[in-house]
């Protein structure tokens, strides 16, 4: 496919350069190259997990469980609240001889909150990492894209990538090696 | 998957191993340990002082704890037919080869209840004549006799003997299979060590559950918790899991496990079951407590109001250490693994679970050193007895680092002895493979 001309970038800007893979050792090294080629906004797919490719691709690991510990203590404080709110503070009721408040007899209470508000955590913050909810993906404009959950693999640079350079990005990931590379239309 | 495919060439830096024997030195310092904890033994049944006597038992469940620990770690890795930690597995196989040694060393706790003329000196309701708070003896207490259809002496020796049986067959069994799988190489070993360990679980809880009833529950015999069984094995595997990093992370620094055989992504798996068994123990600790507290019920209680309040009101030491265990063997490790690289950093996993292995054993101290003395009933204490100090006279934590360093001494000689015999991972397990290229 040839370089977009004047015409149809000017109808569909390109929002990324799609590379296909035959294989899961391609599309690693692939990645490796494009990692120490100083790209970041790439993005691979693969029909199933390939070991390792997250660390050639040079991601970091993932912000989620920071979502998870901040629900969980959000959730541990709640819990308490709700506890000593109702037991001591709001209707302060003599139960079985136990304390106004305790955290140990109403553990159950704040242990439950905790694990509550932690896997809302950690939902939440899988949506917010990934950008979800997204209803829609260049990468489905490709006419080929379903095959990456058959026997395909595809690299995808980013036009926002600050390295991306039209024509030099193109003909990188034909240099790595890719069955097919594209233009990938907004 | 053939036993051909599966075979993996070790690197002969890696199976020759480097460093010094210290296997014959580990037997001196066992030997000398035990004398001096032998001692204690002898010296408590003479002074009638259970204290000096109790840290043989101390420093035996200390390292059976953790025998039991690897014990179910390696069957429940069988059973799941687990890739990444076959490598691990063969350095708790040589674990395991200390069992029949701590089998023998239980022989003189029932020895020196038999035979020294004080039988109530470990577990009080072996003497019939052992006086208790309000002027009763064990052979006239209602309580007593109602659990004395379990609780004598020879129903005690011949479980003990089932328990250790059981220990030490599935233990000398698997280590045998996993061995012999080295040499020929054949599947069937792999398959009939899963079958083994289906029902070895099974029976290792069911002795395991027992063993901590009889052997530490008992010593408060009126006391009695469902969960305790549980506890102990929360308390063994955890224990365990953070022996198996740290003699991993031993090895890969000596060079036997070096050259990436013992890699990032064992040390992360290693930290998650550490974490994991941590939130365990955290959750059968305070449920027992929980249960005790919430339910109110005096023959429940008083084992934890022994544990916590001081006789004239306020928290005693024993209280201190149990908050001490919430937030040193539960918090801390707790929130350090909850961190990703706690489990990766090598130094950071030892130091964690070097940690918890302190701790485990404050965690057994709390447990079992706590003990009801008789005392005259007065208007001070009408209670009738005086719980025993954490620290009885500065010699009673002599016998017990003496106890503790005679058997991991006895321990650490069957282990380095049981290493030499083999290869330093099973380059013929069928999932080798995945072992070595194990990653997160």
């Amino acid at each position: 496919m040839n370089a977009p001309t004047e015409t149809t970038s000017e109808k569909k800007r390109v929002w990324g350069i799609i590379a296909s893979f035959e294989n899961a050792q391609d599309i690693y090294h692939a990645c490796e190259n494009i990692h120490q080629a100083g790209y970041e906004k790439f993005d691979s797919y693969t029909p199933f997990p390939v070991h390792g490719l997250e660390k050639a691709s040079g991601l970091k690991r993932s912000k989620v469980p920071i979502f998870t510990f901040i629900g969980g203590i959000t959730g541990f404080i709640l819990g308490n609240l709700i506890v000593w709110y109702m037991g001591d503070f709001d209707y302060p009721l003599i139960v079985g001889g136990k304390p106004l408040y305790s955290p140990i007899f109403p553990f159950p209470v704040t242990y439950e909150m905790t694990i509550l508000l932690a896997a809302f955590g950690t939902l939440g913050g899988m949506f917010l990492m990934n950008l979800l909810p997204q209803y829609y993906h260049p990468v489905f404009n490709h006419p080929d894209f379903k095959n990456a959950t058959d026997d395909r693999f595809f690299v995808v640079i980013q036009r926002k990538d600050p390295k991306f350079e039209m024509n030099e990005t193109f003909g990188f990931l034909e240099k790595l090696g890719a069955t097919s590379v594209d233009y990938l239309p907004e | 998957m053939s036993a051909d495919s599966a075979s993996v060439t070790v690197p002969e830096a890696v199976a020759s191993g480097k460093g010094k024997d210290f296997s014959t030195i580990a037997l001196i310092v066992g030997f000398i340990g035990l004398s001096l904890a032998g001692v204690g033994l002898l010296l408590g049944a003479s002074q009638h002082n259970s204290r000096y006597a109790m840290s043989w038992l101390l420093g035996l469940s200390f390292w059976l704890s953790l025998g039991i620990g690897m014990l179910f770690l390696i069957m429940i890795w069988y059973v799941f037919d687990a890739g990444w930690p076959v490598i691990i597995r063969r350095q708790l196989e040589h674990g395991l080869a200390a069992m029949k040694w701590l089998a023998l060393l239980f022989i003189p706790l029932i020895l020196v209840s038999l035979f020294s003329g004080y039988p109530g000196l470990i577990w009080k309701w072996m003497d019939p004549s052992y006086s208790l708070p309000g002027g009763e003896t064990v052979a006239s207490d209602v309580l007593y006799q109602a659990k004395s259809g379990y609780l004598n002496v020879g129903f005690f020796i011949a479980r003990v003997v089932v328990y250790f049986g059981v220990l030490v067959f599935l233990a000398e069994r698997l280590r045998k299979v996993s061995f012999t799988m080295e040499q020929d190489g054949d599947v069937k070993w792999a398959r009939q060590a899963r079958i083994l360990s289906a029902f070895g679980i099974i029976a290792t809880a069911l002795a395991a559950t027992f063993a901590a009833f009889d052997w530490f529950m008992s010593l408060s015999y009126h006391w009695f918790s469902t969960m305790y069984g549980v506890w102990f094995f929360a308390a063994s595997i955890r224990g365990a899991t953070a022996a198996a990093v740290i003699i991993c992370i031993l090895m890969m620094q000596n060079g036997r496990l070096g050259g990436g055989l013992f890699n990032r992504g064992h040390r992360y798996l290693l930290g998650c079951m550490l974490l994991a068994f941590t939130v365990f123990w955290a959750y059968i600790v305070f449920s027992q407590y929980f249960l005790i507290y919430n339910a109110n019920i005096p023959e429940e209680t008083y084992w934890f109001n022994d544990r916590l309040f001081a006789l004239e009101g306020g928290l005693s030491a024993w209280g201190w250490m149990l908050l001490g265990l919430v937030f040193f063997h539960f918090l801390f490790p707790f929130l350090n693994l909850l961190w990703y690289k706690t489990k990766v950093i090598t130094s950071r996993l030892m130091f964690i679970s070097a940690w918890i292995i302190v701790f485990h054993l404050v965690d057994l101290y709390y447990n079992i050193i706590p003990r009801q003395k008789t005392v005259e009933i007065t208007d001070a204490n009408p209670m009738g007895y005086v719980v025993s100090p954490v620290i009885y006279n500065g010699l009673d934590i002599v016998f017990d680092l003496a106890a503790l360093v005679g058997v991991g001494g006895i321990c650490v000689w069957a282990f380095l002895r049981s290493m030499k015999t083999v290869e330093v991972i099973p380059i013929r397990d069928p999932r080798i493979e995945s072992a070595v290229n194990c990653h997160e």
